[in-house]
């Protein structure tokens, strides 16, 4: 640890917020950024979602606070890119390389992968364990109502929206890396922004003009939604069908990638 | 003016106080004064820094109360690991604003200048800071405002500032105006809160 961490202002900021989950990578929580002022002029807030990607004891220490910074930057990056480019991301509220803390805006909506059935993110492990996670989930589904009616949206207009926005990133040249529909959130009308499909997680997105790269993003997602989603063969092909729309010419290349993707997997033959 | 308290940051930069000027009249005397200050020896410039000791930002490139506060929270932070990159967290918070890294252009543009109407003056301090209004108006003559950017933000030099004209963000079919300020509110904060990463 650097001799500032006990002092740090973004550990000081994390040590008020809800925790809201854990990965390998970093830890995500819900917070406030800034306080309200006195006297009380606006009830503005600005809710956040912070990404700490915290220390790694396993690693070297001066290894870790440069891979930990440049993975920060990188994510950064690709949001401001994104931005540009018209994609719908989170906005981006704090940058803390040195600690590893980048703050992201609240998004106020469910993921894709819940508005399909598929649960909520993590709830596969939770349920096992958890005999009140069983009993809510029943609950809910007891409920039997489409959670996405509440969105104003079908199934087909939402597979449409993600394929508009993966268009609009790939012709951006950024490539997300890891597209599942737990990385895609709609967010809900009644926000700010109203109703828009936003693209999340952008901790393993690179720029790239390669059509291998762009057709292996889409391969990746459609073996996401095989595995999480019943009959996902024509949720895909509407996701696919905005996405030709969407790219104009540059689909015809991609189509054909994604054929020979399809054929050998993910990893390219480093044979020859 | 209003103040915010911000627990997590160190002491000595722990409360920010920002207040808005409308009609300021002596925006040229205000800059040479600061240019003086800078220059001055001894305890004379010593007193006269302290004078000035604020951050003056022409509100007219701002978008947003975020946007600024961004900009705030970001210099703080370079502050309390000691990597600023001026040298007052004041002078901070006008390079934080400028997309480029050129330290004079941020201040030349983000700064007061002999034709600015509208001022934003920040201060960065203590708990007991006590009379920071009554300081604020003693250099600056002007109307104190409640903090409201409508009307006041030039969005032409914001997106000529920012490179956006060419974006495809905002070359959406039949996107209002507001819908396009929102969008260019949006890019120039996520902006500001990674300058420290951007390269």
């Amino acid at each position: 640890m650097t001799a500032h961490t006990s002092s740090s202002s973004s550990l000081g900021l994390i040590s008020s917020a809800t925790a809201i989950s854990q990965g390998a990578e970093a830890k995500v929580y819900y917070a406030s950024l800034h306080p309200a002022p006195s006297p009380a002029s606006t009830t503005e807030t600005v809710d956040v979602l912070i990404k700490h990607r915290f220390h790694k004891g396993y690693r070297h220490p001066s290894l870790d606070n440069s891979l930990t910074k440049s993975r920060v930057a990188g994510e950064a990056r690709a949001l401001i890119r994104c931005l540009r480019c018209g994609v719908h991301v989170p906005g981006i509220r704090m940058v803390d390389a040195a600690e590893g803390v980048l703050a992201l805006e609240w998004i106020d909506g469910k993921s894709v992968r819940f508005l399909l059935g598929g649960g909520a993110e993590g709830e596969e492990e939770e349920a096992a364990d958890s005999e009140d996670s069983d009993v809510a989930e029943a609950a809910a589904q007891e409920d039997d109502t489409d959670p996405l009616s509440e969105y104003g949206a079908t199934q087909d207009e939402l597979m449409a929206m993600v394929g508009a926005e993966i268009a609009k990133m790939h012709r951006g040249d950024v490539v997300h890396g890891d597209l599942t529909t737990s990385n895609m959130m709609l967010r809900h009308p009644r926000s700010e922004k109203g109703l828009q499909l936003v693209l999340i997680d952008f901790g393993l997105a690179y720029t790239s003009t390669l059509v291998e790269d762009k057709a292996v993003d889409l391969y990746v997602l459609e073996r996401a939604f095989a595995s999480t989603h019943p009959a996902s063969e024509p949720l895909f092909a509407s996701v696919l069908r905005a996405y030709q729309a969407g790219m104009g010419r540059e689909w015809t290349a991609i189509s054909k990638r994604l054929d020979d993707v399809r054929l050998r997997g993910r990893k390219r033959s480093m044979v020859g | 003016m209003e103040t915010y308290h911000y627990p997590s940051f160190p002491a000595d930069a722990s409360h920010v106080h920002i207040a808005l000027f409308k009609n300021v009249s002596n925006a040229a005397e205000l800059r040479s004064r600061i240019v003086r200050a800078s220059l001055l020896e001894g305890s004379e410039g010593d007193l006269e820094r302290e004078a000035v000791n604020f951050a003056f930002i022409d509100a007219r490139l701002i978008c947003s109360r975020v946007h600024l506060q961004t900009a705030i929270y970001q210099a703080v932070l370079a502050h309390a690991q000691g990597a600023l990159r001026t040298k007052t967290v004041h002078s901070e918070i006008l390079w934080t604003l400028n997309p480029s890294n050129n330290i004079s252009e941020a201040i030349r543009r983000y700064g007061v200048s002999d034709t600015t109407a509208f001022l934003i003056v920040v201060r960065i301090s203590t708990a007991n800071d006590a009379n920071v209004l009554a300081n604020m108006q003693a250099v600056v003559s002007g109307e104190l405002s409640r903090f409201s950017l409508e009307g006041i933000t030039d969005w032409a030099s914001v997106k000529k500032y920012y490179k956006l004209n060419s974006e495809p963000a905002l070359k959406i079919q039949g996107i209002t105006l507001v819908q396009e300020r929102k969008i260019i509110d949006e890019i120039v904060t996520s902006t500001v809160a990674m300058k420290s990463v951007m390269t």
